[in-house]
């Protein structure tokens, strides 16, 4: 190792970064969706505060949020198993990556839960009065009238916690799932050249962050202009 | 591996995890304090646009911010092993790399990364602080250090609480990744006894209680923070 920092090699490790980019890209896509599916559902459970299901709610949302997700992950790869081995499923050789997504997916669903949940009781309850007024039935006023502004509200820290799952799916290769930061390490573990491949990575991650922060932002711009337009 | 969840094992792990307790808090509270200061002074020189030196700034948390964790703390450790060598011969020091404990360099990682989200917290919460503040500051006559210090930082601090708070929960957790570089912290120290029988689904489940439980202790004083600052600014708590 006479040489501590070779930037050139940064660039020779490139492509071999890139190739699993898609690894990540899988990983943060599937996981919102998780994430907003069951977030939504969450969230309609702690707003019309059903008995039982409420509380259940609250411990997870708040087990979610207050505790690092790197023990999460180990929790579901060692723990999820054994649960389903008791109905008679077998999945201890599985894919990592299904338990990485599955991590992430419910780790996203109690931030999402949060968020939704804000988002809707911002909504002021007047809006949903004025559309009762008009005829609207529950369904309508809630689809037509408190979603669109909802959504509104939801939009930036929506984006906020995509980023933030991005760079928690650096964590996802301490269980052995090659993407761009796993695949850093076995180019470091073979060629003792750990720091340049790192620094490639943290490349990708910082251009990533960059632009899903960007696309957020214009996503927010257009739902905007979509949902409550210029006024006409 | 049995299928029974072995509830003893846990209480065991759970032991050994709370005695290394103490070292996951000062990873994270020392970042947070210092984080505190060090976050301040950025959200001021951005909030002021200081020549050059906010556009560093700006350029510093923004990479920071986009780096994930993980990464900067392997990145520190490698820096740290490879060159500090060196650099110290080069200079005359005595110090050697091996010779640094390891729970420096997590510091060292933990700080960059807490400062930057705490001064988004902070530039947050200063401009959410009026305008005419300034204007009303600056017209009897403050300086611009005795505006900052007397009349927004205060105004600034009880809104800057929330955000605050979960810098300090994102630092604890964080915090777990110095795993990676061995250090012992309170996971890794519920990991101890289960690399003998493979019990880790205990022990990580001894772990994650712990967590969960420093969380919402601090979750709760921040909670009691609040109040108590926004009883100072005569308002009602939301």
């Amino acid at each position: 190792m006479g040489d501590f920092f070779d930037p050139r090699l940064v660039i020779v490790y490139f492509p071999g970064l890139l190739s699993r980019l898609h690894i990540t890209l899988l990983l943060v896509f599937i996981a919102t969706l998780i994430g907003i599916t069951f977030g939504t559902m969450i969230a309609f459970i702690r707003i019309y505060k059903i008995p039982l299901v409420n509380q259940i709610a609250a411990v997870y949302i708040s087990f979610m949020r207050g505790t690092p997700i790197l023990v999460q992950m180990f929790i579901i790869y060692y723990g999820l198993p054994r649960i389903l081995v008791q109905v008679g499923l077998d999945i201890n050789r599985w894919d990592k990556m299904f338990f990485v997504i599955m991590t992430y997916g419910l780790n996203m669903a109690a931030f999402m839960a949060e968020i939704i949940r804000a988002a809707i009781l911002s909504v002021p309850i007047g809006q949903t009065e004025a559309a009762y007024s008009v005829g609207m039935t529950r369904k309508q006023a809630f689809s037509r009238i408190v979603a669109p502004q909802a959504l509104l509200a939801a939009m930036p820290s929506l984006g906020i916690n995509m980023v933030g799952l991005l760079q928690d799916s650096s964590i996802a290769f301490s269980l052995g799932v090659i993407d761009v930061m796993g695949k850093a390490k076995v180019i470091g573990a073979s060629s003792y050249h750990t720091l340049e491949a790192y620094t490639g990575a943290a490349i990708i991650f910082l251009a990533l962050c960059i632009l899903l922060e960007k696309g957020c932002s214009i996503v927010e711009r257009r739902l905007h202009g979509v949902i409550i337009g210029d006024g006409r | 591996m049995s299928t029974n969840f072995d509830l003893n094992f846990m209480f065991i792990a759970m032991k050994e995890s709370i005695k290394y307790t103490p070292v996951t808090l000062l990873l994270a509270f020392v970042p947070f304090g210092a984080g505190i200061v060090l976050g301040t002074f950025i959200a001021l020189a951005r909030l002021y646009n200081v020549k050059v030196l906010g556009r560093l700034l700006q350029i510093y948390v923004v990479v920071i911010k986009g780096i994930p964790v993980v990464l900067q703390i392997l990145m520190a450790y490698y820096v740290v092993i490879q060159a500090f060598d060196g650099v110290a011969e080069k200079l005359h020091w005595a110090l050697r790399s091996k010779d640094i404990h390891l729970i420096y360099i997590a510091l060292l990682a933990l700080l960059f990364f807490g400062t930057a989200s705490i001064s988004e917290a902070m530039r947050g919460a200063l401009t959410s602080v009026d305008k005419g503040q300034y204007e009303a500051a600056y017209s009897v006559g403050m300086t611009r250090s005795m505006t900052i210090r007397r009349i927004i930082l205060p105004q600034a601090l009880p809104v800057a609480v929330p955000a605050l708070c979960s810098s300090l929960i994102g630092l604890v957790k964080g915090s777990s990744l110095v795993f990676m570089i061995s250090v012992t912290d309170l996971m890794n120290a519920a990991l101890i006894p289960a690399n003998t029988n493979y019990k880790y689904l205990e022990a990580y489940v001894a772990a994650a209680i712990v967590y969960w439980v420093i969380n919402i202790i601090i979750e709760k004083l921040f909670y009691i923070l609040e109040k108590r600052f926004s009883v100072y600014r005569g308002e009602r708590a939301l």
